[in-house]
């Protein structure tokens, strides 16, 4: 995500300097009132942590690993502001140091993953934890959530500054002079490597190293969470797994209407005749499509719908429930046949 | 690389010179990787150590760019780094990138090394990054190399991609050297130093040189847990629950200790009479070759931007 000289213009990488000086300046303020003569040292022991917990590999499940950046985590930690500095200065490291990230755009650097990043994760954060105490297992999740939304929002910006790149610097020929990819290529390029692993890395370092704190050095919590009481009279049920992945389901499927506002569709997918050939450069209807199109007329919902369109909303509603109902069975058979034939597995092993 | 190691002053060992390409170096794209995430990790703190050490043996020895004043450095560092951003030519951006080499040169930089340290990075995996960008189904334009036909529309490599694709890597590799340059050649303190006197905040600077001290520290308390871990797991690391948790625990264990150590720091540093501000030492005076350095690369630039407007 660090994004080196050469992609941006220097108008852009001005800007971002025009964003970064005044916010870090109003946070070196907050920091030095808060903290007074002890910021100095504090601030440097953990820049210096920020830039290594950069260099920490998280182990994701399929044998890999990723990197986090840990704003997050430093933000709740030690507040925002605070973690605006830090990063910043283990941003300074990285630049100068190791040529990674570049110089001239150090500025939107900073504020892609040391402004963006903290602000976001901590205000999640807070929103999350709300009043809980300080052992809360609902911080921890906080503090996941935090990071990954952080993280992917500190992607976001990045691929909006190379996106806009191509439209507002470009030769006469219509050559783009900087990072070449449109709005449209870059955001997605962008948000698919953070949404899939980043993310989630960042995610599992933030509440994981929230949860150690909880459990081995409360002190440190209690640095940031001064009137937070370290523990609540346990009167919360556990939340189990399957009634969160009920709810998330259940609110998606009553969510599913809103596909009735999207304008247009997928290329082709009503009917070919309908396509607009110029738009998308093409004299004729591919044959394939005219030939396949209409292939399965057999659909118990054709086109989320039954009863003649008389109740759209109601349609996509129960396409939605059978749909999840169907999908859920076949998931329930396919884990009950895998699970029936590991056992068999290990018996077989055992009995050997 | 060889003749670096070859020389008796430098006591870099090979390991610790060897590299890995891509867009950052720390791979916080979104990159997976294969491999054990404590081998990986052991082998990051290894590089830092490499990259800083090497720095350090090549900022001392005697050259061009070593005897030139931090704050005029950083001073050209910026100027040209805007040159080369506004500069829109390829032919004046591989012009600049020949002068890198022969400042390097100058400086005492082994030209192998330098070349390499530029390229293996960000411009090679720039390069990968940008080849769909030369198709005309990215950049539209007049295609030069017709691929594939689509329904009557010849598609393939245009000359306004391969015009991007080839300022852009050249943009990004002359960028890279030229910090790469004043990195190579300027102790850190030094460096701070100069950013000091450019007016960065006191604070900022106290922050960073204090940071540097004590990164050292932390890599050190770091590495020891990684290589005790290693060292009490027989066979394979598995990537599973157990792993991830002792990552966040070592990640939590060192921020303890930060704060610890921060605690403890600035108490000796109260104790010794620390009251919020510190005073540095004046900045030594700006002698002749400073003053040609600033102007050779002034020139340098305006002749860039000129030739480029006549080119463009």
């Amino acid at each position: 995500m660090h994004i080196p000289d050469g992609y941006l213009s220097p108008q852009t990488c001005i800007a971002g300097f025009a964003v970064a000086v005044p916010t870090l300046a109003l946070a070196a303020r907050r920091v030095r009132t808060v903290v007074r003569t002890r910021h100095v040292p504090t601030l440097a022991l953990f820049s210096a942590m920020c830039f290594l917990v950069m260099m920490f590999n998280i182990p994701i499940p399929d044998g890999t690993t990723a990197h986090a950046v840990g704003g997050g985590i430093i933000a709740i930690i030690l507040g925002p502001w605070a973690a605006m500095i830090a990063v910043t200065v283990a941003l300074a490291f990285q630049a100068l140091l190791f040529g990674d990230g570049g110089v001239l755009a150090f500025g939107v650097n900073v504020v892609n993953m040391a402004i963006a990043l903290p602000l976001v994760a901590y205000g999640l954060y807070k929103l999350i934890s709300g009043s809980s105490a300080l052992s809360s297992p609902r911080r921890i999740l906080g503090a996941a959530l935090g990071g990954y939304v952080g993280l992917n929002v500190s992607a976001l910006l990045t691929g909006i500054e190379l996106g806009i790149q191509p439209g507002l610097f470009h030769d006469a020929s219509g050559a783009p002079l900087y990072s070449p990819y449109s709005l449209g290529q870059a955001i997605p390029a962008m948000l698919l490597a953070h949404l899939v692993v980043a993310g989630f890395a960042e995610g599992a370092l933030s509440g994981g190293v929230l949860a150690y704190l909880q459990r081995a050095n409360q002190p440190l919590l209690k640095l940031n969470h001064p009137d937070v009481p370290v523990d609540h009279e346990r009167t919360t049920r556990k939340v189990r797994p399957i009634a969160v992945a009920g709810i998330a389901v259940g609110i998606m499927a009553l969510l599913t209407p809103i596909g009735l506002l999207a304008p247009g569709g997928a290329f082709g997918e009503d009917a070919p005749a309908d396509l607009d050939l110029g738009k998308v450069n093409l004299q004729a209807i591919p044959e394939g499509l005219n030939k396949y199109n209409g292939f399965w007329h057999n659909a118990l919902f054709d086109g989320y719908d039954f009863g003649g369109d008389a109740h759209p909303w109601l349609g996509y509603l129960v396409s939605a429930v059978v749909g999840i109902a169907v999908v859920g069975l076949v998931v329930f058979l396919v884990g009950k046949l895998i699970a029936r034939f590991t056992r068999h597995d290990v018996e077989a092993g055992v009995a050997r | 690389m060889t003749e670096l190691i070859d020389r008796p002053t430098t006591s870099t060992p090979e390991w610790l010179l060897r590299a890995e390409p891509g867009l950052c170096p720390c791979g916080c794209i979104g990159k997976r990787h294969k491999g054990s995430f404590v081998e990986k990790t052991l082998r990051g703190g290894a590089s830092v150590l490499r990259q800083v050490v090497f720095s350090d043996d090549t900022a001392t020895r005697g050259g061009l760019l070593q005897r030139v004043d931090p704050r005029v450095k950083v001073l050209t560092m910026v100027g040209l780094l805007l040159a080369a951003g506004f500069v829109h030519s390829s032919l004046v951006l591989v012009g600049l990138y020949a002068l890198t080499l022969a400042a390097a040169a100058a400086s005492g930089l082994p030209l192998g090394f330098f070349v390499k340290r530029v390229w293996l990075f960000v411009p090679i995996f720039t390069g990968i990054v940008v080849l769909p960008a030369t198709l005309s189904i990215v950049t539209a334009g007049h295609v030069v190399i017709p691929l594939w036909t689509w329904d009557g529309t010849v598609e393939g490599i245009t000359s306004q991609g391969l015009a991007t694709a080839a300022r852009l890597v050249l943009r990004v590799a002359v960028s890279i050297s030229i910090v790469v340059l004043v990195t190579l050649t300027t102790p850190w303190s030094r460096l701070l130093a100069g950013l000091r006197g450019l007016g960065v905040p006191k604070m900022f600077i106290l922050v960073i040189g204090m940071a540097y001290r004590y990164l050292f520290h932390l890599l050190t308390v770091v590495m020891d847990m990684y290589e005790a871990r290693k060292a009490r797991t027989i066979g394979k690391q598995k990537h599973d629950k157990a792993a991830r948790g002792f990552v966040a625990a070592t990640a939590g264990v060192t921020i303890g200790k930060a704060h610890q150590l921060a605690e403890e720091v600035h108490q000796a540093m109260t104790a010794r009479g620390f009251r919020g501000d510190a005073k540095t030492l004046d900045a030594p005076k700006l002698s002749l070759r400073d003053g040609v350095c600033l102007l050779t690369a002034a020139a340098i630039a305006f002749a860039a931007l000129f030739v480029d407007g006549l080119l463009v």
